[in-house]
């Protein structure tokens, strides 16, 4: 579904991806670790257009998407909940949500049903709808942030650390409700540090070092490997 | 009394041009993160167009208007397209020079076709109105009552519509609007073009009670620059509220202090107020 082949990004001089080579299938939950600085986020910003890569190819759903703007990239299903949830904060909550449909703008009644959806899924973001975005907890506004994303109702999500900064009861709660958006069918590209708790939920994973991805492959195998263990889990 | 009110009145005039201007001001400013030079040009030019529509076509004001915000607007977004847009990468300074670049090349140009002289725009609305003991010329009740539903029209098409939201969320967010879908360059375009449309309506409104010369955007621009960094830049009611306070502040400093000094009392006011609020009026620590 979603295809990198032999993407490499660069900040000025600074190379910060090298050939990244990565693929999700339908219905997936890959988890992308890495430490901070390893190149999560630029691999994200690369896949939704925000940096243009120096080569290399993104394709999603056989369409190639390298060099094509956000909003193009967007509108063809493919969505991120960035690192830092960018949310519009001095929107209400509602607001906000509303905006995460705005390819759908023209549908008023398709944006209703997911703005129910994503109540549903959230349900404090209803009791929440009329507040500033910007005045919620970060927990609550890693939900608004997802749900923004889902209001596009994406055909494949990407999420930047979901988990960063959050309490550990409010992270198990961010990935049971990354489970079960998998689980309804919308396929998943998770960056993490939290290898432990975001291994449990993948079906497979990469691991990313300055840039270069150093391993993949299934959960089992992960968790098993000794240099993840050591690296990433503490055991 | 009614000569506070007569006062007040004078403060609400001036404070709906500058108003007016300091709001395409601070939108633009919202979207590019530079303080847009050109502005004061787009004013000027829009006065020319008016008075050029009436004068040479014998066009009605009301047309003239329209007629004045449409080709301004067209100017703006030119402007955007030939000049900023490709600078975007660029260092901040660089769009800052080119701002002043297009400013200067405006109003050379609008000189040598109608020459350095002072023009006196016609208006249908020469009478006065009175009610209370209190005289108000017609054009004067025209301007605010023009600006303000302007505003308010603005006001709804920015909070009520998906159209109109998409400008604020570039404002608070730009990373985030690119993730949702929203296009920066259909954004940027639409914030100039209203940005130039509102200066030129601004000009077509005040120029009847001031006169019309290639430097008449001076003042104005200065002052709606106080009134967004007092305001803070970028802040939607800043604009409104810092004009009014600007103003209010300038009629009365004109009649109980001295007509000699109201130009200066907007940047009095602008020390004293960032003194004590050094990060404007209505900027959130958030942004
Ligand atoms: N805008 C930028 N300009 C220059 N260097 C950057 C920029 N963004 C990220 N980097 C660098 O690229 C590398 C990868 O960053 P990032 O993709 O954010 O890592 P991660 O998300 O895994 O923490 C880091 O060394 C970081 O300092
Ligand atoms: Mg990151």
């Amino acid at each position: 579904m979603l295809q990198l082949k032999n993407i490499s990004v660069a900040y000025g001089e600074f190379r910060a991806l090298n050939n990244i080579d990565l693929h999700v299938d339908q219905g997936e939950l890959v988890v992308l670790l890495g430490a901070n600085g390893a190149g999560k986020s630029t691999i994200f910003k690369a896949i939704s257009g925000l940096v243009k890569p120096v080569e290399g190819s993104i394709q999603f759903n056989s369409e190639e998407l390298a060099g094509k703007k956000p909003s193009y990239i967007v509108e063809r299903g493919l969505v991120q909940c960035p690192e830092g949830r960018k949310l519009f904060p001095g929107m209400s909550v509602r607001k906000n949500l509303l905006l995460g449909a705005y390819v759908h703008r023209r549908d008023k009644e398709g944006m209703q049903r997911s703005l129910k959806e994503v109540y549903e899924l959230f349900p404090i973001l209803e009791q929440k709808a009329d507040d500033a975005a910007g005045s919620l907890s970060g927990g609550q506004q890693q939900m608004v942030a997802i749900g923004r994303a889902l209001m596009s109702r994406p055909k494949m999500l990407l999420l930047d650390e979901p988990s960063l900064g959050l309490a550990p009861l409010v992270v198990k709660q961010m990935f049971e409700v990354i489970q079960k958006i998998n689980e309804q069918g919308t396929s998943v590209l998770l960056a993490e540090q939290n290898a432990f708790a975001a291994l449990k939920v993948a079906d497979r994973a990469y691991v990313i070092e300055s840039g270069r991805i150093v391993m993949q492959g299934d959960r089992e195998t992960l968790m098993n490997d000794e240099r993840v263990r050591k690296a990433y889990i503490g055991g | 009394m009614s000569v506070f009110i007569q006062q007040f009145l004078n403060g609400m005039v001036l404070g709906s041009i500058y108003g007016l201007v300091a709001l395409g001001l601070t939108l633009v400013y919202g979207i590019l993160h530079v303080p847009n030079f050109a502005h004061g040009a787009f004013y000027m030019v829009g006065a020319y167009v008016s008075f050029t529509l009436m004068n040479a076509m014998g066009v009605n004001y009301w047309v003239a208007m329209a007629g004045a915000a449409a080709v301004v607007a067209v100017l703006s977004v030119l402007s955007e397209r030939l000049v900023f847009n490709p600078l975007r990468h660029a260092p901040p300074i660089h769009d800052k020079i080119a701002a002043i670049g297009i400013l200067l090349f405006l109003e050379a140009g609008v000189q040598a076709i109608y020459g350095a002289d002072f023009h006196r725009m016609p208006t249908p609305y020469n009478g006065a109105v009175s009610f209370g003991g209190i005289f108000m010329q017609e054009q004067r009740l025209l301007i605010i009552i023009g600006a303000l539903s302007l505003m308010a029209l603005l006001h709804l098409f920015l909070k009520r519509t998906m159209v109109g939201s998409t400008i604020i969320a570039m404002a608070q967010d730009r990373e985030g609007a690119f993730l949702v879908g929203i296009d920066s360059n259909k954004v940027a375009m639409m914030t100039f073009a209203i940005a130039g449309a509102l200066a030129a309506v601004a000009a077509t409104l005040y120029a009847p009670i001031n006169l019309v010369s290639p430097a008449m955007g001076h003042l104005v621009i200065m002052k709606a620059f106080v009134i967004i960094i007092v305001g803070g830049m970028g802040s939607i009611p800043g604009a409104i509220i810092g004009g009014m306070i600007i103003g209010f502040a300038e009629a009365l400093g004109a009649f109980y202090i001295s007509t000699d000094y109201k130009d200066i009392i907007a940047f009095a006011l602008l020390v004293v107020i960032l003194s004590i609020r050094p990060e404007g009026l209505f900027t959130k620590g958030t942004r």
